[in-house]
């Protein structure tokens, strides 16, 4: 039985996953391919549909072998932590491996020279930032009362603290007392959620992408898909801040005896937060595609410009290191959302305490001894 | 939304970074697309979204301030400044004498006196235009 659920939950995971792989081509910027700027009128060639029918046709087999080996793996070991994941690690080499594939079959299409930079005469609207400081705010109150609230107890905690819960919100794994062991999860909500926040600010003034003569089409569109992803990411700050903090929270309740599992709510928050990510990207997808590029219409076989027309800044076409732009945040040339700018000290200092952080969870999470 | 004004820099041109946003935004000015009173965006906003040092945007900003198309303020920005009522004491002077070197090199480019008189009429429209638009 438990082997079947936990073929069940990869499975799902996988096709998730794997349709959102699908969807990427289908709703990119007309003029890029697989991270290359080819121009508008390559995209629409006989070469371009070619490179896509193969990823198509590549990733229709992952997907499949994915969720086979996965499977074998699940039935075969199903106790083993990576099992629930195995399926969507092995999608995750094999749309990295597709990709690369056709990233560099695509460069031979790329348009050369350096691009028109343009940018609209238009100030932003400080409206634009309430929300996402609105959510940074909830993230770090959040992140505080679950630390402080560890913190305070932290003398009256018994010698065996809960470290995993199961899906009936029961303890299901217990680990000695230590400072990682009770820390370890309030440490996480009070980082890792007001870092969200930070992300979503970000995002609301992210560099604007427009076409060369198109009647400000484009621009419209752009800023209607960035609020739109502003506003998805503030909700994921709420929410994963609602989740990680009543977890953190029940958790020290639990290590105290004064619960037996987690809370109603807290699961709750965990199925929203599923249900809000999958739809919201699927819906972001969809309905904006990349960059607000759905509601160009007409005004997508004008020229792009920018960055986003650059080839020379962007290393396999996901990476965008350019030194002179201040942006800390550019449109993505291969999905949908934003990425940062590698070449601004500013984002390399966060991804370094990122990774730092992530490493030291990682690490810390590692070296407790669990008991079942 | 209406079409926002655009400006382009293309890095193939021997003209600098700077100058071509001044340039823009002079012409921007003087032929009504820009208004008196509004609000061009921040330094860091209009380098980020060209791509550009911001040293760029700030030098181009400092020279439109120098030729009074813009006033930089320290809190609300860069707001475009009204057309001055006169002319400030040897500006005019100084004006008259470039048009003058202008049209002396136009002429010695050969460039014949009905063509330059034609592209004098013209640019002059092009200027006047957008105020009449503005006056009916």
């Amino acid at each position: 039985m438990e082997s079947l659920s936990v073929w069940f939950v990869l499975a799902v995971e996988t096709i998730v996953a794997g349709v959102l792989t699908f969807i990427i081509p289908r709703v990119t910027r007309r003029g890029l391919l697989f991270g290359v700027y080819v121009g508008e009128e390559h995209w629409r060639s006989e070469e371009a549909g070619a490179i896509t029918r193969a990823w198509n046709t590549s990733m229709t087999a992952a997907i499949v072998l994915s969720i086979l080996l996965g499977a074998a793996l699940a039935l075969t070991n199903p106790a083993h932590p990576a099992a629930v994941v195995s399926s969507l690690l092995l999608l995750l080499a094999a749309t990295v491996a597709t990709y690369l594939w056709a990233h560099v079959r695509s460069r031979a299409l790329a348009v050369s020279g350096t691009p028109v930079a343009a940018a609209a005469l238009i100030v932003e609207s400080p409206g634009a930032l309430t929300v996402p400081i609105l959510a940074t705010a909830i993230a770090t109150i959040g992140g505080a009362i679950a630390f402080c609230y560890a913190w305070l107890h932290y003398g009256d905690i018994p010698s065996r603290v809960p470290t995993h819960f199961g899906i009936s919100g029961r303890p299901d794994a217990w680990a000695p007392k230590a400072f990682g062991s009770v820390m370890l999860l309030p440490l996480m909500t009070a980082v890792l959620c007001p870092g969200l926040g930070v992300m979503a600010c970000w995002t609301a003034r992210a560099k604007r992408a427009i076409r060369q003569a198109d009647g400000g089409v484009s621009l419209a569109a752009q800023l209607r898909f960035r609020r739109a992803v502003t506003l998805f990411l503030s909700g994921t700050v709420v929410l994963v801040t609602l989740m990680l903090a009543s977890m953190s929270v029940a958790s020290v309740r639990v290590a105290l005896g004064l619960a037996d599992g987690l809370p109603a709510a807290s699961m709750a928050a965990a199925i929203v937060l599923v249900v809000y990510a999958v739809g919201g990207s699927l819906y972001l997808m969809l309905h904006f595609g990349q960059g607000g590029a759905r509601l160009e219409k007409s005004a997508a076989s004008a020229p792009l410009t920018n960055g986003l027309a650059d080839n020379a800044r962007w290393v396999l076409g996901v990476f965008y290191v350019n030194r002179e732009d201040p942006s800390m945040l550019v449109e993505k040339r291969f999905g949908v959302g934003y990425t940062l700018n590698l070449g601004n000290p500013k984002a390399l200092v966060f991804v370094a305490l990122f990774l730092v952080f992530f490493v030291g969870i990682i690490w810390a999470a590692r070296s407790l001894p669990h008991t079942r | 939304m209406d079409a926002a004004l655009v400006i382009e820099i293309d890095r193939d041109r021997d003209e600098p970074a700077y100058e071509q946003v001044a340039q823009q935004i002079r012409e921007a000015v003087a032929t009504g697309g820009l208004k008196p009173g509004q609000l061009l965006p921040g330094v860091r906003s209009l380098a980020a979204d060209l791509g550009v040092n911001l040293n760029t945007i700030a030098r181009a900003y400092r020279l439109l301030e120098e030729d009074g198309f813009v006033e930089i303020r320290d809190r609300s920005g860069v707001e475009v400044a009204p057309p001055a009522k006169r002319a400030a004491s040897g500006a005019g002077h100084a004006l008259r004498e470039e048009l003058w070197h202008v049209l002396m090199r136009m002429r010695q480019a050969g460039v014949p006196l009905q063509a330059i008189r034609r592209e004098v009429d013209r640019q002059l429209d092009k200027l006047l235009s957008p105020r009449r638009e503005s006056e009916r």
